[in-house]
């Protein structure tokens, strides 16, 4: 008798835990992006401020470039982040559901 | 100042609170409904909820009050707590939901198979409930203090009381939507008046602060200390956010995983806006209200503004409904922090008397409720003031060094063990709790006082590297059903696997 994956996934068959370990690092993989790209940006921003210290006299309109960056430029980029992350694990989802059951709607759900 | 007005908006915010709280009772019946409100919250409603609880005083008057005195760096503890939930969103949200558990210690127990860890790590919960407690008492405190001239204790005993009340009538259900209500009180509470400030400013003939290179440069004085601190701040709120209780609770409210996630970015959305306000308000008293520095009353700079820039009732409706926002941060935050921990405590005094059936653990909550807010109020009405916003960081730092490994291994790392975590509990939590005693008890001043007053940097690494050492050298106690906690973790609940483990 041929087993669905999902039964492969339940039975914690050889298949079904290569199926999930997969599925397991592609998001790792995910959020890690997002954390390495918050600290090369977001996190490294002390560390520019501190080694450049000319940025201070650059304005926007009146206020220093650093407040703007700080008080406002950081939070669009968080929202764009997190909505990306959104994007590829949902999309990872997908997939892996596509794989696991993909004559779903012919079946009852449990 | 005339406090009428003032009264009129404590009164309304406080009234409301309870109105809709009692409105909650009707809705809910069962022990599920008051703990989690039945995982059958919307992600709009959710997202509004989440926030309206993690805008606390810190957010509301404490922000406000560190610009004033701090400058450009201090910009960087609403960047932490929204970049927190960034973190959280991709770490922990989806597979906490799709674990099923109430509470961290729930998880702690059913991730490792461990009673230890679960009782280990209430005691993590009830020390950061109590921390972030204790600032919010004082700054209702502070505010009341501020805005009728009522002795310091009438305030926080307020607040502890409405709290208490609200919990007994209702559970989460009603603060789901006293919470959510609450959001959309305090963006506008903020937003209003600052349009008036703004107008006024203007006509003033828009003067800019008196500045010190400190004041507007980040990182002004670059010394390594400096540096050390912003970084402190940081990585405490970076990664303190997802192990707070009182915002992991409410992921279970999420109906599944998915649900969990878009809930997240909704609340991103929702504290971006916010956070783009006190700002406003620190630069606005630099200009009109530096005095508040020397008499040591930062925090109250947003309630003080409008009564300095705008004369008669104009400028006193504006600081009413600002309190109005104060209070509703002060009330929500604090019902959502006591509802986390006392649905811990409530479990536990629950376990004690079996058999009692269902109203048995309604009752053990309500009294864990009385319980775990007694003893932030006596800290409260007893402890010198540290500013709300540093005080909170403490708490962030306690959950960094302890729930923020705990989750991240404990999702994404199969060979976690019981003594691992437990190790890593103990240890990052011994280290983080060092920050509060120092700050309050000592006066140490320079490198050493900066290292343990903000032990963030190194109490976090501690957290982690105990955990995963710890579970190294235990590798042999691994739980046997890791496998199947994976499985439900991190597949879809669409997909067709076995989730009943």
């Amino acid at each position: 008798m041929r087993r669905t994956v999902g039964e492969e996934i339940d039975e914690a068959t050889g298949v079904g835990e290569v199926y999930m370990r997969s599925l397991i690092r592609s998001q790792f993989r995910a959020a890690v992006s997002v954390t390495v790209t918050v600290l090369l940006t977001i996190a490294s921003l002390p560390l520019v401020f501190a080694a450049l210290p000319g940025l201070n006299d650059v304005r926007v309109g009146p206020i220093p470039l650093p407040w703007v960056v700080l008080g406002a430029g950081v939070y669009p980029a968080v929202i764009a982040l997190g909505w990306l992350y959104i994007r590829y694990a949902e999309r990872a989802e997908r997939s892996f559901a596509a794989l696991v059951e993909p004559r779903r709607s012919k079946r009852p759900r449990r | 100042m005339n406090p009428t007005w003032g009264i009129v908006a404590v009164a309304a915010v406080s009234i409301t609170t309870l109105v809709i709280g009692a409105f909650g009772l009707r809705l809910s019946r069962t022990t599920s409904d008051f703990y989690v409100a039945s995982r059958s919250v919307s992600p709009g409603l959710n997202g509004s909820a989440i926030s309206g609880e993690y805008l606390s005083a810190a957010s509301f008057l404490g922000v406000a009050g560190l610009i004033l005195v701090g400058g450009a760096d201090m910009l960087w503890y609403p960047i932490g707590w929204t970049v927190g939930y960034l973190l959280l969103l991709v770490f922990v949200a989806a597979p906490l939901r799709r674990s099923g558990a109430y509470t961290i210690p729930d998880f702690a127990q059913s991730r490792l198979q461990s009673l230890a860890a679960r009782r280990v790590s209430m005691v993590v919960v009830v020390g950061i409930g109590w921390l972030y407690l204790m600032p919010q008492f004082q700054g209702a405190g502070l505010t009341l203090q501020t805005v009728l001239d009522a002795p310091r204790w009438v305030g926080t005993v307020l607040v502890a009381a409405i709290v208490t009340i609200n919990i007994s009538l209702g559970g989460m259900r009603s603060i789901t939507f006293v919470q959510a209500f609450q959001y959309w009180l305090k963006l506008t509470a903020l937003l209003v008046p600052l349009m008036f400030l703004l107008l006024a400013w203007s006509r003033d003939g828009e003067p800019h602060p008196v500045q010190s290179q400190a004041w507007l440069e980040p990182l002004g004085v670059a010394t390594g200390e400096h540096l050390y601190s912003v970084y402190a701040v940081i990585l405490a709120t970076f990664l303190g956010t997802m192990g707070l209780p009182h915002v992991v609770v409410r992921f279970y409210t999420n109906p599944d995983g998915r649900a969990a996630r878009r809930t997240t970015l909704i609340v991103l959305l929702l504290i971006s806006a916010f956070y783009l306000l006190p700002t406003f308000y620190g630069v606005l008293g630099r200009i009109y209200a530096s005095d508040l520095i020397a008499a040591g009353r930062a925090d109250t700079v947003a309630l003080e503004l409008p009564g300095r820039l705008i004369a008669g009732t104009g400028g006193e409706l504006l600081t009413a409904m600002i309190t109005a926002g104060a209070f509703a941060a002060f009330l929500s935050t604090s019902s959502g922090v006591t509802m986390a921990i006392s649905g811990v405590v409530g479990q536990a005094i629950a376990a004690q008397r079996p058999a009692k059936g269902r109203i048995s653990s309604i009752t053990a909550l309500r009294l864990a409720s009385v319980l775990c807010i007694s003893v932030p109020l006596v800290l409260a009405l007893n402890a010198d003031s540290v500013p709300i916003a540093n005080s909170v960081v403490f708490a962030f730092t306690l959950a960094a060094s302890t729930f923020s490994p705990l989750l991240i291994l404990g999702i994404w790392w199969r060979g976690l063990t019981a003594i691992g975590a437990i190790a890593g509990l103990i240890g990052g939590g011994i280290a983080a709790a060092t920050a509060p005693f120092v700050t309050l008890v000592s006066d140490l001043d320079g490198w050493a006082g900066t290292l343990l007053s903000q032990p963030a940097i190194w109490s976090v690494p501690i957290g982690f590297s105990l955990m995963i050492f710890g579970s190294l050298l235990t590798r042999s106690t691994r739980p046997t059903n890791v496998g199947r906690t994976m499985v439900r973790l991190h597949t879809p609940e669409r997909v067709n696997v076995d989730r009943r483990y």
